[in-house]
């Protein structure tokens, strides 16, 4: 699952990781479709800071999703769209997570990563600097 | 061609008004916008306000010269097809974003080949001057994650 632009290109990056499973893509935009051809693919609405209301909508969204889909594994690069459905995912599902916090945020985590921890059994950055510390992300590596 | 795109969310007038206000000084390039919901409209170059992703992609493979926000979207696609991009960092105090963390991306990327970095609006027109000078350097990027990073996810995966 990933919002536009970035967060998506770089969850694109981490297909080979996926090869081998049973895979469902949600984003935020329909025409993204054409990226993930053969496998099934959901269009949610958009949150940002400036758009919150939508979690409205997005919340049933992701509810109905995970119900059909049932997987095993929930992994995000972002963003506030993510984090709400790991939080889902986590909560009610007790589904496995990943939050992989965009590459773009090298001097600190996101405010949707730092919220991020507490619903992600593999909370990550990509920027080694921003790794360890106690209760700290982890760096396993970067799109780049 | 000169491809302007102010990315997937946000408008960026001040990015699509300097690419208009630039276009007549050079009459020998061709130009095209993606502008989103901005209000500028732009009077020199054509522009759409968001295109079909096949047709986005089109556009890229055209151009000479990619000129963005610091969004990565923009950026790894850029260096997946090997052509010059400038940024344009968006600013939060006027309003281009909900953060200043472009301005701390465009940083990191400055040395990268292919990738000319405009910290401010006065440098616009040289910044293109630079990349279109540059050209294509042919050297096109990778389309997946270093192997070791994939490797440890697909291990969690493999784990659950």
């Amino acid at each position: 699952m990933a919002s536009g632009g970035g967060h998506w290109i770089q969850l694109q990056r981490l297909r080979p990781a996926f090869a081998d499973c049973d895979l469902t893509f949600v984003s935020v935009y329909g025409d993204y479709a054409d990226d993930v051809k053969g496998h099934r693919f959901y269009v949610v609405s958009d949150i940002t800071r400036v758009s919150l209301l939508n979690i409205v909508i997005l919340i049933p969204q992701l509810i109905g999703i995970l119900l059909r889909e049932r997987p095993a594994v929930v992994i995000t690069t972002g963003s506030m769209p993510g984090l709400v459905c790991i939080a889902l995912a986590k909560t009610l599902f007790g589904i496995k997570t990943i939050w992989i916090d965009s590459i773009a945020n090298c001097e600190r985590m996101s405010s949707s990563g730092q919220q991020a921890r507490r619903f992600a059994d593999q909370w990550l950055t990509q920027w080694p600097d921003l790794a360890g510390g106690p209760g700290g992300p982890e760096y396993w590596g970067a799109v780049l | 061609m000169i491809f302007v795109t102010i990315g997937s969310l946000f408008p960026f007038d001040r990015m699509v008004q300097l690419a208009d206000e630039l276009a007549p000084s050079m009459p020998d390039e061709t130009w095209f916008a993606q502008i989103g919901d901005g209000k500028y409209q732009p009077v020199n170059i054509p522009f759409a306000r968001m295109l079909p992703r096949p047709e986005f992609v089109n556009k890229i493979d055209e151009a000479s010269v990619i000129v963005a926000h610091a969004g990565m979207g923009s950026v790894i696609t850029a260096m997946e097809k090997g052509k010059p991009i400038v940024l344009l960092p968006r600013v939060l105090e006027w309003g281009e974003h909900t953060t200043d963390h472009q301005m701390a991306t465009a940083r990191w990327l400055a040395d990268r080949p292919g990738i000319f970095v405009c910290m401010d609006s006065a440098d616009f027109a040289g910044t293109i001057a630079a990349a279109r000078a540059s050209g294509s350097n042919g050297e096109t990027m990778q389309r997946t994650a270093p192997e070791p990073f994939i490797a440890r996810i697909r291990d969690f995966i493999g784990s659950v």
